[in-house]
């Protein structure tokens, strides 16, 4: 398959340190799962073309570190972001006490109109649970947020969080709710749509990406 | 059975009669690393008075802002490098002063003192050879190498107390305590206050050394401009929070200063490569980044080594800097899944603020890792588009099969064995340094291997070990070395025993450690030395890099 798409979304993924934002991405761009990775320095970039309702669209993400030092580095990523995934980790609270901060952030700092999914990592670790489902339910609907519990682990749910996000990115683009002509909505189209005449410059090619995955 | 030049004037002519510039390998015009990285430098760090060394640790000028200032960035958003009050008011604050509340502490809960007491004397911290404690000046702990900070406190505390007497009440400053096994030497450095505790053959000056880079690991991660607002704003500020995931870089920092004698000798390894190899890749990055203009270096590495340098004009990096960047790198396997994008403070440049880098590895069949430096923080696209060019050319060029033949020391390569190619069968190991362009080569070259080794055997490592290594590598030679390394004056040492006959020689162009077999007469180690130059020099431009590119 070719590097054509029709949409380019830009993504986020963001949440305290060790829930497991990289492993997330890795999973989702088709790298391996490791145990013991080291904390992410500054932000780490993934990117992988995926169909969405017949249309090829390239996520663009983002996988921003949870320490505290680098959240003026992160928060300049957020700027023009269309989708974010908002993790904690199932198996700590403190993750979970967390999220106001990090859904503030998002709001704030990316766009009123920023997509988000909430996603509760490490449900493979069952036996060392600390936030239930339900509770986790509760707090997405209080938040409009939509909500999947993910394991990076065995892979469980994390393609489908991130076209969860992007099928609601589209929708609202089509509905006309989101402006991808608009600078900062987070979307510009890609070198195969029909709405411009000419392509706008083709992002390069990352390393991970690999055609046959298309 | 010692002896040196100074009792021995025909050898010192001997040695003299050789036309030294014809016998300085590696020595060029331009150098890519900038040399200045000495024990010269520390060496000045020791004789500081009180009032100079506070005075030194405020940045002055900003090599950032002149590089920003001259592209013509005036109206671009200043670089935050310093975390807003705000931040920090959010923490509950303390209302004594650490040491005080420790000692209190320690007298107010008779079991608490006696857990203490057992978690200090306990096989995990006593059996260690060496220890590294890094703590604020206000007592708190920080960091420590082994063991637990927090059960550390009451320690930091005490040492907190004796750096402040010796500095309140003597006006002076307080260097190191020797006993009878062991010696414990004092860093104080800005806000902070490192001590290493050591029971090997190092010295003073090169522990003090050790303690500095840890330092600037640290600079590396937060800028000194907002470490030193940090506790000026917050003097008990727990600055393990803002540290948080940086122990690796500490931890790993400290392996390699032990294992790797390039720390010790404020130079830096480059992987040998043939010439052309080198030149197309300079050429490529150079093609691929002129057009960018505020990137400052280019560098790319592999396996703890430099591969190639390219710079803006006037600026250069130095040794020391370089380090921190290779212990980025080795300490951190997500870089070679993503593409990184990253603020990286480098205190010799500029400790002031953040380089922003884009950190990849070009390929996932080549173990090379390139790092582009920016001033601007916005530059991450036209960098990743730079990036993927490079890797392109040097997969056409072949030159990815050049790193990965030298990173895996094909045996074909003259300089991935260069004892055997030498044909002197009564070295055992040398390292040379060349003093013009502070880089080193030594007789057994890092590997792949060899790097991971070092990871999983300190996993477990540390303890005082009484048994001799099976195979000797690079360290346990250059822990011999130790006692002649950092000596100010050129000289000639020679000294023959049963065990090994060690040879050094220092010049103002270069350093030169041999050992060779036991009882070696003198006149043959002239003469062997002689020729091991000449090989180097043969070699040079393979395992040096002669110039300085710009873009």
């Amino acid at each position: 398959m070719s590097e054509n798409y029709e949409y380019l979304f830009k993504f986020l993924v963001i949440g305290s340190a060790g829930t497991g934002k990289s492993s997330l991405l890795n999973n989702f761009i088709g790298n391996k799962f490791k145990e013991d990775r080291c904390h992410t320095i500054g932000v780490e970039f993934g990117s992988k073309i995926v169909n969405i309702g017949g249309k090829s669209t390239k996520l663009q993400i983002w996988d921003t570190a949870g320490q505290e030092r680098f959240r003026s580095v992160t928060r300049s990523y957020y700027r023009g972001a269309a989708g974010a995934l908002l993790v904690y980790d199932v198996t700590s609270r403190d993750s979970f006490n967390a999220l106001c901060n990090w859904l503030r952030d998002a709001r704030t700092l990316a766009s009123p109109n920023i997509v988000i999914l909430l996603v509760g990592n490490k449900k493979d670790l069952e036996e060392s649970r600390e936030v239930t489902y339900s509770e986790a339910s509760q707090f997405a609907e209080e938040n409009e947020l939509m909500f999947l519990e993910t394991s990076a682990k065995t892979g469980e749910n994390v393609e489908e969080a991130f076209l969860k996000c992007s099928k609601t990115i589209l929708a609202k683009i089509e509905t006309g709710e989101l402006d991808p002509e608009r600078i900062g909505s987070g979307i510009q189209y890609g070198t195969s749509s029909s709405k411009r005449i000419t392509a706008p410059k083709k992002p390069a090619r990352t390393p991970s990406e690999c055609a046959c995955r298309l | 059975m010692a002896s040196t030049s100074k009792g021995d004037l025909p050898a010192s002519s001997d040695v003299q009669e050789n036309p030294t510039n014809e016998l300085e390998p590696g020595a060029c015009p331009e150098s890519v690393i900038n040399p200045t990285d000495s024990f010269e430098e520390f060496a000045s760090e020791m004789s500081t008075s009180l009032l100079e060394r506070k005075s030194s640790l405020t940045p002055h000028s900003s090599t950032i802002s002149e590089i920003q200032s001259e592209i013509g960035q005036n109206d671009k958003e200043p670089i935050k490098t310093v975390k807003s009050s705000d931040d920090l008011q959010t923490d509950d604050s303390v209302s004594a002063s650490a040491s005080t509340s420790n000692i209190c502490e320690q007298n107010g809960d008779e079991d608490d003192d006696d857990d203490v007491l057992d978690y200090l004397q306990s096989p995990e911290l006593v059996n260690k050879e060496k220890h590294v404690f890094i703590l604020s000046s206000a007592g708190k702990p920080i960091y420590s190498r082994y063991g637990s900070e927090d059960k550390l406190a009451g320690m930091c505390g005490v040492i907190q107390a004796l750096v402040s007497v010796v500095e309140d009440q003597n006006q002076d400053i307080l260097r190191s305590i020797t006993t009878n096994d062991c010696k414990a030497v004092f860093l104080v450095k800005g806000p902070l206050i490192l001590v290493a505790v050591s029971k090997s053959n190092e010295n003073e000056t090169q522990l003090v050394l050790q303690l500095n880079y840890a330092f600037n690991q640290i600079v590396s991660v937060l800028t000194l401009t907002q470490l030193n607002r940090i506790f000026e704003q917050r003097r008990n500020y727990d600055l393990r929070r803002l540290l948080s995931g940086a122990e690796r870089l500490i931890d790993h920092l400290l392996i390699f200063m032990e294992k790797d004698p390039a720390f010790l000798l404020g130079a830096v390894r480059c992987l040998p490569l043939p010439v052309s190899a080198r030149e197309n890749i300079t050429n490529a990055i150079i093609s691929a980044c002129s057009k960018i203009r505020d990137l400052v270096f280019a560098i790319l590495i592999a396996g703890n080594q430099l591969i190639t340098l390219v710079r803006m004009k006037k600026y250069t990096l130095h040794p020391s800097d370089i380090h921190l960047l290779f212990n980025l790198v080795r300490s951190s396997e997500s870089f070679k899944t993503a593409e990184s994008w990253t603020p990286i403070c480098l205190p010799k440049f500029d400790s002031t603020g953040f380089l922003h880098g884009h950190v990849s590895y070009l390929a996932d069949d080549c173990q090379a890792c390139l790092l582009l430096l920016t001033v601007q923080r916005d530059a991450f696209f036209p960098l990743s588009q730079a990036k993927h060019t490079i890797t392109e050319k040097l997969r056409r060029s072949n030159c990815l099969t050049s790193i990965n033949d030298a990173l895996n020391r094909n045996e074909d390569l003259p300089t991935s064995n260069p004892l055997k190619y030498i044909g002197i069968p009564e070295i055992r190991h040398f390292m040379y340094k060349c003093r013009f362009t502070a880089q080193l080569f030594t007789s057994d070259p890092l590997s792949l291997e060899r790097l991971q080794d070092y990871r999983i055997r300190h996993k477990e490592g540390g303890d005082i070990s009484t048994k001799k290594p099976e195979k000797m590598s690079d360290i346990d030679y250059v822990k011999k070395y130790r006692k002649f390394c950092n000596q100010i004056h050129a000289k000639l040492i020679f000294r023959s025993n049963a065990e090994d006959t060690i040879l050094v020689w220092v010049t103002n162009g270069f350093e030169l450690y041999v050992t060779f077999d036991p009882l070696m007469e003198k006149d043959h180690a002239i003469k062997a030395v002689d020729r091991l130059l000449r090989w180097i020099k043969k070699e040079e431009q393979r395992i040096f890099i002669m110039n300085a590119p710009t873009f």
